[in-house]
């Protein structure tokens, strides 16, 4: 197996990969170096030559973007870093909600024998792939009708709540769970254990790969939810950072430093949490989908 | 009925998760209690300035007096320094994910009390029923008006009042001086007087600027989404002499709009300007300022300030017409007060607009923010010995009728630069014309 | 739910009764926000659209199925759902096809050159769309963009991009790959790994080339992966909205508009009919719903083996 020529298929495959990862990792490169660029580096004009390294490194685009400040919790602190913050904190309370909602779910689904079983797992698979735009407005209107659009924290939980409701979660956790060995489950209850405590004790260990590759997919996916974020969330303290760089986009589209500053606050934290968590990560999905 | 259903639905799924809140159901009431928590939690500053007696009033504010600048809260401040009674919230909203957060919020009942916006949207929320008529105060305002013809832009078709004015101001062309005297085509332009032109004189122009190139394109047609198209409309409804409303008063290209539409495509084709496709005026402003383009159509007193360039020398000028006489588009900016039910909101808000417009101080201050008019005659000229600014204000004799308040005038926009989309893209303008005028008067 | 509850039947074992009603308490918290907010709201969008609800009414009357008989005869709703075809039989094929062959070329790579390349493939899905949508934006700038600067520069004709009504649906596709192969990547990765290797070798004793190994073994060994990724794939095209948004609104001329960013559109932007878009998304959600239940099909026949 390890002995391997340089055919000319390996060499071609190599270069092929290595342009990809060029391609694949330019733009993030150029949100990045953008942000600290100049401005006469940003814009190419006619006859000149692109700028690919920064001349001289500045934080003028970082100084404008927090120009505006404001107050969280007592803390004075620029929009944008509430911006972050607000991002941060609907896909962790989303990630916490869905983990716990979906683990408990996907486990009786995968384990329990009960009365509409069947019908309750299809309407979760049939739900699943659900564009979220078909629901805005009736979404919009009853979270109007509970009171959640009127306050700052409301409308981040009328974010959170339906990305919670999503049934992948559910789905993901069927499969991780259809791993617990029933024999196991068998022992705990002969032992006397409750249902609760079972589950915990048990079940919990065996999928908690499972319950890791959910946790960073729902991340990702309330971080990037963003036609709901568009809709519920109004006030400008309720902001996520990618909707808060879209109105810059809007309003400030001719200051390009400053959107890319703008944008490497959104990408690069929610990129070294990726890294940090990179190999639960590649694991989860895996074990989801080819069911190991 | 969906109020029911909804309702219903949640209220039995609550009584199903407080009913079953047996040891494993946990998780639930944790999180209701959660979002109970994180509720009260907000409520609570309102609830102890109601309290207080203060009435809170949310303003959501288009960028309309600048990017941030901080004026809005400076304003905000002084006027709930002066009115303790209320207290004044600042929302800002950008116009291109603003719109559709108003749509958002007016549907489902979480509106803000006031909008500073232009007549456009104004007068089709006000028509929708979603405004507090503002007859009272705009009949105070009306012996002081600049111009009979504003008070056209604040009232709807059965002449309710649903827009308070603060200034106007014309919208127009810029040019790029240094780039028009490189081509050698600053001779077509009219610098003397009131710069009036004439359509001969703006193809000979755009000729020379691509013969000698030096920008990379004359001109950019845009008409990739509706903002900023009334520079787009100006553009063509100038160039024959056309207008966009019929004698009837419906929607309508006239035969002299077919024409300039024609002379546009033929231009697109001999390269003499160029269409932008995937682009809205801020996107062709950008390319203005970065000397990508060698005018803009859509200038206009704020975007002066936001594309300004060290660049280069921007020249304004009137759109050009067949007959030298332009029929300018302008903009009036303006307020209005949402009907959220509560009378003391809206009192507040009549009242924070008129702190806002019509103060000794904040007003005229507020009025050069706008970067515009004041519609208001007793507040003179502000821009005093500014000889620019005289000459925009001179313009004033050559404002078009105002449509923007026109019933459909909204469902028209996006026909408008699909419209154009078309004719560049080498459908008939005649074909394209009279698809426009059948589908902006269906609606 | 409750009344789930109390309508079990009345089988002869208590413990089978007994399991259900445990089996409901653990579904308790996933069903609140499934039926709260995803059941209630697609049955509101369901009535609403059968209703001429609108901006100007937002309750409205009911209409029948006007709406949904308009849609069929609305010039640009049959054009953005020829799109949205278009980006689902352009992506799934390419993505598969591609992913499957990075996966091999990297699957045998030290382990870590191949997280990095993982990761590589990854980053569009984490930086999130509207960043990612900012510098592509640029890129495909007719004027001054850096595609046509290199185009210019190699002495080319400089091309339209997003502005083009003939490209810029590709320059949409050609995003959408970019974000759609890090997870088929992944997967692949992982299940050629699986690949039970002494098969491997016993073919390649009996004299297989490579391409015989892959066709006969790998290929058939990996198929529910690559089921699971045609399926996953065709989810996400049919979800692809911001991308439009940010980057053409649709235009030039609808070439860009799909059924999903229509809908947004006219509830939102254009229109305000509520009921008519709401028409648009039921129709959206039950041809996805198919899709799904495909799917459903496709993983338990992939993981009974």
């Amino acid at each position: 197996m390890k002995k391997k020529t340089m055919t000319p298929y390996i060499i071609i495959t190599g270069i092929i990969l290595v342009a990809l990862a060029i391609f694949f990792l330019f733009p993030l490169y150029w949100i990045v170096t953008g942000s600290v660029k100049e401005k006469s580096d940003i814009i190419i004009k006619s006859g000149e030559m692109v700028k690919w390294i920064p001349t001289r490194i500045t934080w003028d685009n970082y100084q404008r973007l927090f120009k505006t400040g404001t107050e969280l919790f007592g803390i004075q602190m620029p929009m944008a870093i509430r911006w972050l913050f607000n991002s941060v904190f609907i896909s962790v309370v989303a990630m916490g909600l869905t983990c716990v909602c979906a683990s408990l779910a996907g486990y009786v689904l995968a384990k329990k024998r009960f009365w509409g079983k069947g019908f309750v797992f299809s309407l979760f698979v049939c739900a699943m792939a659900l564009p979220k735009q078909v629901i805005l407005i009736p979404l919009m209107t009853e979270m109007s009708n509970l009171g959640l659009l009127k306050s700052v924290w409301g409308s981040m939980f009328a974010v959170i709540f339906p990305v919670v409701g999503w049934p992948f979660g559910v789905f993901l956790m069927k499969q991780f769970s259809e791993n617990i060995p029933s024999s196991l489950l068998e022992a705990a209850r002969i032992d006397g254990a409750g249902e609760l405590r079972t589950f915990v004790e048990v079940a919990f260990p065996i999928i908690k790969p499972g319950f890791g590759a959910l946790a960073i997919f729902t991340f990702i996916n309330s971080w990037n939810e963003y036609p709901l974020q568009l809709v519920m969330l109004t006030q400008n303290e309720a902001k996520t950072i990618s909707l808060g760089i879209a109105s810059k986009l809007s309003e400030m589209s001719n200051d390009f430093g400053l959107i890319m500053a703008g944008a490497a606050l959104a990408a690069v934290p929610i990129i070294i949490v990726f890294l940090c968590f990179q190999k639960y990560f590649t694991q989860g999905i895996t074990m989801g989908a080819v069911k190991g | 009925m969906k109020k029911m259903l909804s309702a219903v639905l949640v209220l039995s799924l609550s009584a199903a998760a407080l009913a079953g809140c047996g040891g494993s159901s946990e998780p639930a009431a944790t999180q209701a209690a959660g979002s109970e928590a994180a509720g009260s939690e907000a409520a609570a500053p309102a609830e102890t300035e109601a309290a207080a007696g203060a009435t809170e009033i949310v303003w959501w504010a288009f960028p309309t007096f600048g990017v941030d600048t901080g004026y809005e809260q400076e304003v905000v401040d002084a006027f709930n320094a002066a009115h303790p009674e209320y207290s004044v919230k600042v929302e800002y909203i950008d116009f291109t994910s603003g719109p559709d957060k108003l749509t958002a919020a007016l549907t489902s009942g979480t509106a803000p009390d006031i909008l500073f916006d232009a007549p456009g949207r104004i007068i089709e929320y006000g028509e929708a029923g979603y405004l507090v008529a503002l007859d009272d105060m705009l009949d105070e305002l009306k012996s002081d008006l600049n111009s009979e013809s504003l008070v056209e832009t604040c009232v709807g078709a059965d002449g309710t009042a649903w827009m308070y004015p603060i200034s106007s101001s014309p919208f127009y062309m810029g040019l790029n001086k240094e780039a028009l005297e490189a081509a050698d085509a600053l001779q077509y332009v009219n610098l003397e007087g009131d710069c009036t032109w004439t359509t001969d004189d703006f193809v000979k122009m755009c000729e020379a600027l691509r013969d000698a190139g030096p920008t990379q394109v004359p001109a950019i047609v845009y008409c990739g989404g509706q903002g900023g198209d009334q520079g787009t409309r100006a553009l063509v409804n100038n160039l024959y002499s056309s207008s966009i409303v019929g004698a009837d008063g419906k929607w309508n290209i006239d035969e002299n709009g077919v024409k300039a539409l024609t002379l546009l495509k033929e231009m697109y084709d001999s390269q003499a300007l160029d269409a932008g496709f995937d682009m809205a005026a801020a996107d062709e402003l950008q390319k203005f300022q970065q000397e990508t383009c060698a005018m803009t159509f859509c200038f206009g007193t704020s975007n002066e300030v936001t594309y300004a360039s060290e660049d280069f020398t921007q020249i304004a000028v009137p759109f050009p017409s067949d007959d030298g006489v332009p029929s300018l588009e302008y903009l009036v900016n303006g307020f209005c007060v949402f009907d959220n039910k509560d009378e003391a909101k809206a009192e507040g808000a009549k009242e924070f607009i008129k702190f806002i417009c019509d103060d000794a101080e904040w007003g005229p201050k507020s009025v050069l923010k706008t970067n515009a008019f004041p519609v208001r005659k007793s507040f003179g000229n502000l821009y005093e010995g500014d000889e620019h600014m005289a000459l925009l204000a001179s313009w004033s004799q050559y404002y078009g009728p105002y449509y923007n308040t026109k019933a459909g005038f909204a469902a028209m926009r996006p026909l408008w630069f699909n419209m154009l989309q078309q004719v560049f893209n080498g459908t008939d303008p005649q074909a394209a014309a009279d698809e426009f005028n059948s589908s902006a008067n269906a609606s | 739910m409750g009344n789930k509850k109390e309508k079990a039947p009345a089988r002869s074992k208590v413990l089978q009764r007994r399991e259900t009603l445990v089996s409901y308490l653990f579904l308790l918290p996933a069903l609140f926000f499934f039926v709260g907010f995803v059941i209630t709201p697609m049955a509101m969008g369901v009535i609403t659209s059968f209703t001429d609800a609108s901006f100007t009414d937002p309750v409205g009357k009911f209409v029948g199925l006007k709406n949904y008989i308009r849609l069929f005869q609305d010039k640009i709703f049959i054009k953005s759902a020829i799109n949205t075809v278009i980006i689902v039989v352009v992506s799934v094929p390419v993505v598969t096809a591609f992913s499957l062959w990075v996966g091999s070329a990297i699957y045998r790579m030290h382990a870590g050159l191949r997280s990095f390349y993982r990761c590589v493939f990854y980053l569009p899905v984490v930086t999130g769309s509207v960043a990612v949508t900012v510098v592509w934006k640029w890129m495909f700038d007719k004027y001054d963009g850096l595609l046509n600067y290199i185009i210019r520069a190699l002495g080319g004709k400089p091309l339209p991009w997003t502005s083009g009504e003939s490209m810029a649906l590709w320059c949409i596709i050609l995003i959408l790959f970019t974000t759609s192969i890090g997870q088929p990547i992944v997967l692949y990765v992982a299940a050629l790994g699986n690949v039970d290797a002494s098969l491997e070798e016993a073919a390649k004793v009996d004299g297989a080339n490579d391409f015989q190994v892959f066709w006969k073994i790998k290929w058939p060994s990996i198929m529910p992966t690559t089921l699971y990724v045609a399926v996953i794939t065709t989810i996400n095209s049919f979800q692809c909205f911001a991308l439009i948004q940010l980057l053409t609104s649709g235009g030039p001329n609808y070439s860009t508009s799909t059924v999903m960013y229509l809908l947004y559109d006219i509830a939102f932007k254009t229109t305000k009919e509520f009921g008519y878009a709401d028409a648009m998304g039921v129709v959206l959600a039950i041809v996805i719903a198919l899709f799904s239940a495909l799917q459903f099909k496709v993983m338990n026949g992939g993981t009974t083996e």
